[in-house]
């Protein structure tokens, strides 16, 4: 086994146009042949972006690429292919109407006479693939009866049907159980030792360890450090992925907690097809006046949270209790009626409606306060508008279009807006992502002062800083489950919140468990979106 | 609160459907030097003849009148992001509807007859699309497809019914009697047909226009209409508003057909309001969906077609001009989405 | 009329009359599978009438006739599509802008060409029939199936051709994924929409010869000649749950009730537009069941 070069990847240079984000800063990226060499760092770190950029989804604004030594340019997934570049998405790219061996020849179908598509043929090839990588799966199944684990599989024989020698993961075992985790492992340790090359993107540390031989941490768009997989530990790992705590402008009073305003109790999300829960056995409480910080990293759980304490998504068990009543099967109408006020996390599509004007997004859940007799009373809504606007220093006329508004603004709409509900409880989800500081400085400064006020807050963010500076109690969910419920009062180490993030330590099953060599779980879902890493 | 457009994108706007317009008119302009063999009176007659006298003028204005009504309803559902496609049942039906009650009511019946054959006409398309529209709650059931469905088979059950049993053999068409002449609408405007559903017609946009945009059902159709997640964060009845639009749609559309009636057709004639629901989507694509744009952009409807019709009869060539003339407008207006939406993206990157 | 002579006719005819839709409704499936609506099945079909009739007219020759009519319901679908794909119009209105298109030209043309809006009769050969005596021999069914014209045979052909390019070609597997799901066809380095521009004009080849079909039966042209079949073509393609063996049964259906609404008068006490009517309403119903159906199996 060689251990020349495979890839390089050098200077590589990358900004999202939409959001302004620096999600690749001069990377500098190599894997040598025959690896596996894995790719860590927080939601936004750059990984995917960079991976997008070698298997051609992404073309970088400056940087070279070398395969083995030689330059290339990738412009398509179909150069990436030709290369012998292959890549697993973390959102699965398969159709579940079609069976397998149709999902994996789909655009090289082989043919029969020049027209016909021959099936037999595809059976056959498919079949000869998973036998010669020893899998087990009948490739005329349709996808749809397929477990997750199995639609994995079937795209990783997509990319090895299609000869490919240096295998891409995104985040594979975010869907998976352990069993198939383990499964999965033994796959790619197989896969290497007959010669492929593998890059493996990762944030679960005990997967890095169980299987890269390297590991490239980045963070914040660059990377921070390459390093053998045996010469470093998690909690090394963990301390290079979040970096040095950042201090923010202000001080938190001491918290004045009133009663329990809102309580989760052993709450269970499950969804069809997933193989194991979204959220597990949840148990949360937020008192009036304190901020309880919700941290993870997002996939395990922070947006199914958000989901069901917003009211847009039933819960399979548990309750939901405001003030102590039963909330657990409120609407979100309901919920709205009862004081909810929420910032979500999806600004523009869940958050906003973009072609309405600032007004009218303004008024979205009060609008019933303006009305008098049944119509509106225009100029009592345009006065509420620029009332708010300039309390939030939102700049320009409430009648344009809330689309029209840069980020922060549109930000600051919603928060006005929730903000002026008479709500005792309010739910914030990822508040400052893809914000500039002085934005996000002024949310914090809101934040605390409702806190001040008495209103219970839950603070959701994958932001370890943000949570760290802001929450009173932080509470950190891994693969679903409650692993940690901590008082902020004596601010907590970044590193210490970092291993919980990542499943080095775990309360829930008494004292804490350091590094677990095995593949560990984790709640699936669609991430929340992050700057950079939109996937 | 009023419609909040800047200044320039109200320009932008109209500035796009000018240049529609005006690419469609030269389109006509080509038709007719092609077609005919006297195209500059062709010209004259196709632009200008509807101004002419007193008689083309006030029947174009008598065209736009159920145009107003089916383009509203097609605006109202537009904006609410549901399709009404079953807008010629629901008119055909209506029609029916209000011609049977104004027949089969006592000669007495004075005031009260009018009001409950057109309350009767808006009951019938009001149901018929609130079916679809309630399928589409409940089941997810395309509202599109079912509501063309319904409407077709409904299209020719009125059809059974006024060639059969309602058939009024002492009149050489296939059609009804004739409604009580107390219930025709009072002509404002000889010798044309014109009559005082115009004013009708006005009112219903501005009362449209209103429900749209100073109320609360408007506001919350118009939520759901632009992004319905975000609707439903906010605390909005999503459901509610799939079957509401709906039905006002298809209470629009009834009603046109009842005030067609009663305005100008005073009986019910095989298929007479074919294409009333057709080109009220014209209508409202034109108007973008606003109701008071929905009135000048009736009457534009209608004016091409008198023009076609006037440049007819004064002139060589066929009528159905017209016909390419919109299909034109069609193509450009609906391809002109891009042009605005393009427009709006670079304005929106500070 | 006793009830042999009458069954006999009835479905012989209904025969005959489903080929149109039959061919409306093949062409449109590829635009259906491929994810777009085709709304314009009614005027390529009437794009198709007019010019086979005109051109096998001015060529006297029947298959010149229909060639060029076909051709002309591609150019029609080409910029249907082109407006649709490459504009990003709403395939909605652009499919009805088509269809007005349709409607307009072919009178202005008909009237500029004739002189004459009402029927413009053609000196033409018929549509030859063919008696198959393969067919002939089936049993029971036998004597149905032949006597038709050839196209309604061709229209046969088709639907197996449709079936195969489908189902057993490379090209109907795109098809189908772009309309299941265009971005992994897209991930894949497929473009998907080459495969919605051929959806479309597949679907104005055999509604141009759906409308052949109709012009060449009668050697004359009727303003508006289609009334609403390409609309029926586009419920049977629904009706027939979206595969080439359900468009033929949906078709039939359509074909029949027609068949049958000609031969009501006077033998049948159901009033002629109540059976047109029924299709329609079956189809509702179906698509009703159909959606509860899923409801409830998603909530499982």
């Amino acid at each position: 086994m060689s251990s020349g070069l495979y890839l390089q990847m050098r200077g590589i240079t990358k900004t999202y146009p939409e959001n302004d984000v620096l999600a690749n800063d001069e990377v500098d990226f190599e894997v040598r042949e025959n690896e596996i060499h894995a790719v860590v760092g927080e939601n936004g770190a750059g990984k995917t972006t960079l991976m997008k950029i070698l298997y051609g989804l992404e073309q970088p604004d400056s940087g070279r690429i070398l395969l083995k030594g030689e330059e290339v340019r990738i412009h398509s997934p179909l150069d990436a292919n030709r290369l012998g570049i292959g890549m697993v998405h973390q959102h699965f790219r398969l159709i579940p109407e079609f069976t397998i061996a149709e999902n994996v020849v789909l655009g090289i179908e082989p043919r029969r006479r020049g027209i016909f598509f021959d099936r037999e043929r595809a059976v056959c090839g498919v079949e000869e693939v998973i036998r010669r990588y020893g899998f087990s799966i009948d490739p005329r199944l349709p996808v749809s009866r397929l477990t997750v684990g199995q639609m994995q599989l079937v795209e990783i024989i997509k990319i090895l049907y299609r000869e490919a020698e240096l295998l891409i993961l995104d985040e594979p075992t975010s869907v998976l159980t352990e069993q198939q985790i383990h499964k999965l492992f033994g796959t790619l340790e197989n896969l290497r030792s007959i010669g492929k090359t593998v890059v493996i993107i990762t944030h679960k540390l005990g997967e890095v360890k169980a299987i890269s031989q390297r590991v490239t941490v980045m963070r914040k768009g660059e990377v921070v450090a390459v390093r053998d997989t045996a010469e470093v530990d998690e909690r090394e790992l963990s301390r290079l992925m979040v970096g040095k705590s950042v201090t923010f402008q202000f001080e938190r009073e001491a918290v004045n907690k009133g009663r329990v305003v809102l309580e989760l109790r052993d709450v269970v999300l499950r969804q069809k097809g997933q193989d194991r829960p979204l959220l597990d056995h949840v148990n949360l409480k937020v008192h009036a006046g304190e901020i309880v910080g919700v941290a993870g990293v997002s996939g395990n759980g922070l947006a199914e949270l958000e989901d069901v304490v917003g009211g847009l998504r039933r819960v399979s068990q548990g309750r939901l209790l405001h003030d102590g009543r039963n909330i657990t099967d409120l609407s979100a109408v309901q919920l709205r009626e009862r004081g909810l006020a929420y910032v979500p996390a999806d600004r523009l599509q869940r958050g906003s409606s973009l072609q309405s004007s600032v007004m009218e997004n303004m008024i979205i859940s009060s609008h019933h306060d303006f009305l008098q007799g049944g119509f509106f009373r225009r100029r009592a809504v345009e006065e509420f508008a620029e009332t708010l606007s300039s309390s939030f220093s939102i700049d320009g006329d409430p009648r344009v279009p809330i689309g029209t508004l840069s980020g922060g603004n549109i930000q600051k709409v919603i928060l006005a807006r929730e903000l002026a509900s008479q709500s005792d409880f309010i739910i914030f989800s990822e508040p400052t992502w893809g914000l500039d500081i002085a934005s996000a400085e002024f949310i914090y400064a809101k934040i605390l002062e409702i806190r001040r006020r008495g209103i219970a807050v839950l603070l959701i963010s994958s932001n370890l800083d943000e949570i760290l500076a802001l929450s009173d109690t932080l509470v950190v969910l891994y693969r679903g489950k409650v692993v940690a419920s901590l008082s902020n009062e004596r601010k907590l180490s970044k590193e210490l919140v970092g291993e919980y993030m990542m499943g080095l330590r775990d309360d829930s099953r008494g004292a804490a468990a350091p590094s677990d060599n095995g593949p560990t779980e984790t709640g699936p879902s669609e991430s929340g979106p992050s700057p950079g890493e939109a996937s | 609160m009023k419609r909040p457009h800047r200044a320039d994108a109200l320009l932008t706007g109209a500035l796009g459907l000018l240049i529609t317009l005006g690419i469609s008119f030269l389109i006509a302009v080509i038709l007719i030097f092609l077609l005919s063999k006297q195209p500059l009176t062709t010209i004259y007659y196709f632009f200008v003849g509807p101004f002419t006298n007193r008689y083309y003028f006030g029947n174009m204005l008598n065209t736009a009148i159920p145009l107003v009504f089916t383009g509203l309803g097609i605006a109202v559902a537009f904006k609410s992001s549901v399709f009404n496609l079953g807008g010629e049942g629901q008119v055909y039906s209506g029609a029916l509807v209000a011609t049977v009650i104004l027949l089969a009511l006592p000669q007495s019946s004075g005031y009260l007859g009018g009001p409950a054959a057109l309350a009767a006409a808006l009951a019938t398309g009001a149901v018929l699309a609130g079916m679809s529209g309630f399928f589409k709650m409940k089941w997810r059931t395309d509202e599109l497809i079912s509501s063309f469905l319904i409407s077709s088979a409904v299209i020719f059950i009125v059809n059974y019914f006024i060639t059969g049993p309602l058939d009024d053999p002492s009149n050489s068409m296939l059609a009804t009697r004739a409604v009580d002449k107390q219930y025709h609408f009072l002509g404002i405007f000889p010798p044309s047909k014109l009559d005082i559903s115009a004013i009708f017609a006005m009112l219903a946009g501005v009362l449209v226009f209103f429900l749209m945009y100073y109320t609360h059902w408007g506001y919350e159709m118009r939520m759901c209409g632009l992004n319905r997640e975000f609707s439903r964060y906010g605390g909005i009845n999503v459901s509610t508003y799939v079957v509401l639009p709906m039905i006002i749609s298809g209470a629009l559309h009834g009603l046109a057909g009842g005030i067609a009636i009663m305005g100008t057709y005073h009986m019910a004639v095989k298929e007479f309001s074919y294409g009333m629901g057709w080109n009220g989507i014209a209508v409202a694509l034109i108007a973008k969906n606003n109701p008071l744009g929905v009135l000048p952009a009736a009457v534009f409807f209608a004016y091409l077609d008198a023009g076609a019709k006037a440049a007819m009869l004064h002139s060589d060539v066929t009528f159905e001009i017209a016909a390419i003339v919109q299909s034109v407008i069609f193509y450009l207006i609906t391809a002109q989405a891009i042009y605005s939406f393009l427009r709006r993206r670079k304005r929106s990157r500070p | 009329m006793n009830e042999q002579s009458f069954t006999f006719p009835l479905l012989h005819n209904a025969i005959g009359i489903m080929t149109p839709f039959l061919l409306a409704a093949t062409g449109g499936l590829f635009t259906e599978l491929a994810g777009m609506l085709n709304i314009a099945l009614e005027g390529l079909m009437l794009i198709g009438a007019f010019f086979s009739v005109v051109f096998a007219g001015l060529t006297g020759s029947l298959v010149l006739g229909i060639l060029l009519g076909v051709v002309s319901a591609v150019l029609a679908a080409a910029l249907f599509a082109g407006v649709s794909l490459n504009l990003k119009a709403n395939v909605f209105i652009s499919g009805l802008a088509t269809n007005l298109l349709a409607s307009g030209l072919t009178i202005v043309l008909a009237f500029q060409l004739f002189g004459n809006k009402g029927v413009v009769r053609f000196e033409i050969p018929k549509l030859p029939s063919l008696m198959i005596p393969a067919l002939a021999r089936i049993p029971i069914l036998g004597d149905l199936l032949i006597g038709h014209n050839i196209l309604v045979y061709f229209s046969w052909l088709l639907v197996v051709l449709a079936a195969l390019a489908i189902y057993r070609t490379p090209f109907g597997l795109r098809i189908r994924g772009t309309g299941l799901n265009a971005a992994t066809i897209a991930s894949l380095g497929l473009k998907p929409r080459r495969y919605q521009m051929a959806g479309i004009l597949i679907s104005g080849f055999t509604c141009g010869l759906a409308g052949a079909v109709l012009t060449l039966k009668l050697s004359a042209f009727v303003p508006n000649i289609t009334s609403g079949r390409g609309w029926i073509a586009l419920v049977a393609i629904y009706l027939g749950n979206k595969t080439p063996w359900g468009i033929v049964i949906a078709s039939f259906i359509f074909g029949f009730a027609e068949s049958l609404s000609n031969f009501a008068q006077g033998a049948i006490n159901i009033p002629a537009d109540f059976i047109l009517a029924f299709p329609y309403l079956i189809t509702v119903l179906a698509m009703i069941v159909y959606s509860i159906w899923r409801h409830y199996r998603a909530r499982a």
